[in-house]
């Protein structure tokens, strides 16, 4: 057992935990985690003997796998990748009896993983993949993460609103600008259900699939020319998602509401990439007549507010009625603030519409759809993301970056012969931060490098959640597709020759790597001189110094006399050293490739004036 | 792992037909965690977990090989044992020519605990694997098994060999009685009387000029302080009353035996002359390592 064992161990063990610190600790596998990666270090503490050592080992890897089913993001994957690393390396470490010498062990570690991963690769690409056994584990402890929630009362928001965490990204993988800054609305939620105070969503917190009903079909991929949105969120708790508000939902997993809200069935709290096709045509929530509940309103509430939108009732037609609701926003002095302080429980919208005026986009959407509503328009507010940070990553595909500071609440009120259209009233106050981000979007383009190695790092993110997280079955299929074509049966033959010439290819390279490391430097550059000596028919007698070889050499080739010279006495040097150098080797190196130049140059001369004189 | 037909010879070379690999405990071990990684990758969907899966899988493949070509190709053979005393851990040398790096090797003979794994690059190596010998005369030392687990304890590839060259074991060292004989007292038959007269430490002599090369505790300082030149002391050992060992009479040959050998090594330490009357045997009285030898192969060999 080499002394590097116990170290590189605990070394292992040091990543392991700073990899389970990042778990939350709602999913049940991710208890498992916890308490594995537990066990793993009580092991390791106690453990004396090999067997007890090589345990550990494994479990580190067990450990590191369940990580990598909780966190597939880039940098804990990363984080996981070094972990498995040094496991292994603990591992050979066990077996050599060889002192700690570092280096090699991690590049002995290192070769064995570089020869074993082609198998591994090959395994993974092409073999068929399963779909789980069961829905084991999804929709457990989903706990509210981020300030979007399906319940939305004014005020609710304020919490997030100062938040820079990252909240999601959408990239266009195949082209294409983002759309522009006043047109990016990414919604998430809808709230229909109004209780005088709160707005509710009537989706499911998680839909879980109908027992027995069989899986949907897989989605038909997109059509040439449709473009994709790649979507990739931060751990959520809903299972609503963002989106544009049109696109063909491609992923099995995505299913899209009469409401217009998109629901991804993967569990909340991991982080969830999905894709949507990006086309302009008009999507079905959007003319999906409203139902009585849009239209609903507890009354006696804000009697000031009733009696406002009493005198739009007597209107004509819903588009008027909305048109005389944003001529009055736009003529009070409405200011956008995120203190707006707390509203009375009696008629707080009153207390809003008609005292305090201040307020931030949930009061602003809560209060214009109650007018709505009163009006006898059915309107809803919804509740997503507005703007976001345009990206463009050196080499890599732009992204729009959304934070939990741009969770935004806007309104939609349905007008009959157009459907449901968006209105955010947030956009008539004064000092709107919309307004004011495009106006500073040129300057905050330009931050600091810090900034920029996060936006290029969020981009490799990107590619990362595109290329390893994005590959699935389907890809996985039209891998092997593409791949076998028509000779899908044989597949089996494919994967087991594939297998083999791996296996043959890593050993070989292991084989290879040995050899070349193999043997005393020194020694090696004076055989290889050696040899182009003989190339000429010059080879050392037999219990001839090299001195004497060398002086007989230069005999022959005069001009060889002086790299001769420096040759031998280096070498001689050095092979008697206490204590041989790095430095030496070197030395010896140049040298002996100066003296077999010199031998190549300085030969031709003498062959031509042998000829001449035979 | 221990089980397989043991070779015979003098050297043997490892190769597919004699040498065996199996899974260890932790092999199998290490394939349940595999299967246990791709359960969990396929139920989370994780592509990494089954990646990792995967890549163990390819290493338990992997190391399927590299086990097996540690001891591939290795040849085997015996040394040149020295002699050693029975009932204690005895060195016995085994050559081994690798034809490439052998990591991990552990030598074992016998029903001994296996040795330190070692780490063998290419070429000649002369390893000493300890044994208990069992008794004394000349023994060979049973089965030598020779096995890897590196590099990472995965498979377990072993061979099995009876080296024939067999080793000369002095009987056990227990103290006891002795039985002396005086008959050594006079000298041997055939050595002037004078030869037992040789220099020594024991008494003071004479005096003869001091030589570079003579020890400065033998300076006659006394002299050198009286201003009449260096001198060296020269000692005289007596002649000794060298006594001849025989076995202790009323005492199993064995027992009496390993007593004796107590006795000459003993003696030997303390730079003690003696002979030895073993059987009608005996060895005339002496000292030095070839004597000593002498006597202990004449116990090792005595019927």
């Amino acid at each position: 057992m080499s002394r590097a064992a116990a170290p590189l161990q605990w070394l292992t063990m040091g990543l392991l935990a700073l990899g389970l610190l990042g778990l939350s600790p709602a999913l049940s596998l991710s208890l498992l985690a916890f308490g594995l990666g537990v066990l793993t270090a009580l092991k390791l503490r106690e453990a004396r003997s090999l067997e007890e050592r090589r345990v550990v080992a494994l479990l580190q890897l067990v450990c590191a796998g369940l990580l990598a089913a909780l966190r597939p993001e880039l940098a804990p994957s990363l984080l996981q990748g070094l972990a498995i690393l040094m496991a292994l390396a603990g591992l050979l470490a066990l077996e050599l009896g060889a002192g700690p010498d570092w280096k090699a062990l991690l590049r002995r570690s290192l070769q064995v993983l570089l020869a074993a991963l082609p198998i591994a690769l090959v395994l993974f690409l092409l073999l068929p993949r399963l779909m789980p056994f069961t829905n084991f584990g999804a929709g457990q402890g989903m706990g509210a993460m981020t300030g979007l929630s399906d319940s939305m009362e004014p005020g609710s928001i304020a919490r997030l609103a100062v938040s820079r965490q990252a909240a999601a990204r959408v990239a266009f993988p195949l082209g294409g600008e983002p759309p522009p800054l006043e047109q990016r609305y990414w919604r998430v939620l809808v709230h229909e259900r109004f209780d005088g105070r709160s707005w509710r969503s009537t989706a499911p917190t998680f839909p879980r699939p109908v027992v027995g009903q069989p899986a949907t079909p897989p989605p038909p991929p997109a059509a040439p020319g449709e473009g994709i949105q790649l979507w990739l969120i931060e751990p959520s708790g809903l299972a609503a998602v963002p989106w544009s508000g049109s696109g063909r939902p491609l992923s099995a997993d995505l299913r899209l509401q009469r409401s217009g809200e998109l629901l991804n069935r993967a569990p909340g709290s991991q982080r969830r990439v999905y894709a949507l096709t990006r086309t302009a045509d008009q999507p079905g929530w959007r003319t999906t007549p409203p139902g009585p509940v849009d239209l609903l309103l507890p009354l006696g509430e804000n009697p000031r507010l009733e009696a406002l939108a009493a005198g739009w009732r007597r209107l004509g037609s819903d588009r008027e009625r909305l048109d005389a609701a944003s001529g009055w926003f736009r003529r009070q002095p409405f200011r956008y603030t995120l203190e707006p302080g707390a509203l009375p429980r009696e008629a707080p919208l009153d207390h809003f519409l008609f005292e305090s005026r201040l307020g931030f986009c949930g009061h602003y959407a809560s209060a214009f759809t109650t007018l709505m509503r009163a009006a006898g328009v059915p309107a809803r507010v919804v509740s997503g993301y507005r703007g976001g940070q345009w990206v463009q990553p050196v080499g890599g595909t732009g992204y729009v970056d959304l934070r939990q500071a741009d969770a935004h609440a806007w309104s939609e009120v349905w007008l009959d012969g157009e459907g449901w259209r968006r209105v955010d009233p947030t956009a008539w106050a004064a000092g709107d931060p919309l307004a004011r981000s495009g106006a500073a979007a040129g300057s905050r383009a330009g931050g600091g490098p810090l900034d920029w190695i996060q936006q290029q790092w969020w981009g490799l993110d990107i590619a990362w959640a595109r290329w390893w997280l994005g590959y699935d079955g389907e890809q996985q299929q039209a891998l092997v597709a593409r791949l076998l074509g028509e000779q899908r049966h044989l597949l089996g033959v494919v994967v087991l020759l594939a297998v083999a010439v791996s296996l043959a290819a890593g050993l070989g390279g292991l084989g290879w790597l040995g050899r070349r490391h193999r043997g005393d430097p020194l020694r090696l550059e004076l055989e290889r001189t050696l040899r182009a000596f003989a190339r000429q028919g010059m080879a050392p007698a037999a219990g001839e110094t090299l001195g004497g070889f060398a002086r007989r050499l230069s005999q022959r080739w005069p001009s060889l006399a002086d790299p001769l010279e420096a040759f031998v006495a280096n070498y001689q040097q050095q092979r008697f050293a206490a204590a041989p150098s790095r430095a030496g080797r070197r030395t010896a190196h140049r040298l002996g490739r100066v003296l077999r130049r010199s031998l190549r140059t300085g030969n031709r001369p003498a062959e031509a004036v042998q000829r001449d004189h035979p | 792992m221990d089980f397989g037909r043991p070779q015979q010879g003098e050297r043997v070379r490892l190769r597919m037909r004699n040498l065996y690999i199996l899974p260890t405990r932790f092999g199998w071990l290490w394939l349940a965690g595999t299967v246990l990684l791709q359960v969990v990758g396929v139920q989370m969907q994780s592509n990494g977990t089954l990646l990792l899966s995967f890549l163990m899988l390819s290493l338990f493949l992997l190391t399927l090989h590299l086990t097996h070509f540690n001891l591939q190709g290795v040849e085997l053979a015996c040394g040149a044992p020295a002699p050693g005393f029975a009932g204690e851990p005895v060195p016995y040398p085994v050559r081994l020519r690798c034809p490439g790096r052998s990591e991990g090797v552990r030598l074992r003979l016998g029903g001994e605990a296996p040795g330190p794994a070692l780490s063998l690059a290419a070429g000649e190596h002369e390893l000493a694997v300890a044994w208990t010998p069992p008794g004394r005369g000349w023994q060979r030392p049973g089965l030598l098994r020779i096995q890897t687990t590196a590099p990472l304890g995965l498979f377990c590839c072993w061979s099995r060999w009876h080296p024939e060259t067999a080793q000369l074991i002095y009987p056990a060292r227990r103290p006891g009685p002795v039985r002396l004989l005086p008959a050594g007292s006079a000298p041997v038959v055939g050595e002037p009387a004078l030869a037992s007269r040789q220099d020594g430490s024991d008494d003071w002599r004479d005096l003869a000029p001091h030589r570079p090369q003579d020890s400065p505790s033998r300076l006659a300082w006394k002299l050198l302080a009286q201003g009449r030149g260096e001198y060296a002391k020269r000692f005289l050992d007596h002649p000794e009353a060298a006594p001849l060992l025989a076995p202790e009479p009323g005492l199993p040959l064995e027992t009496a035996l390993e007593h004796l050998s107590e006795r000459i090594w003993s003696w030997h330490g303390r730079g003690l002359s003696y002979g030895l009357e073993l059987n009608g045997q005996s060895v005339a009285p002496g000292r030095g390592v070839l004597h000593r030898d002498q006597c202990l192969t004449a116990l090792a060999c005595c019927r």
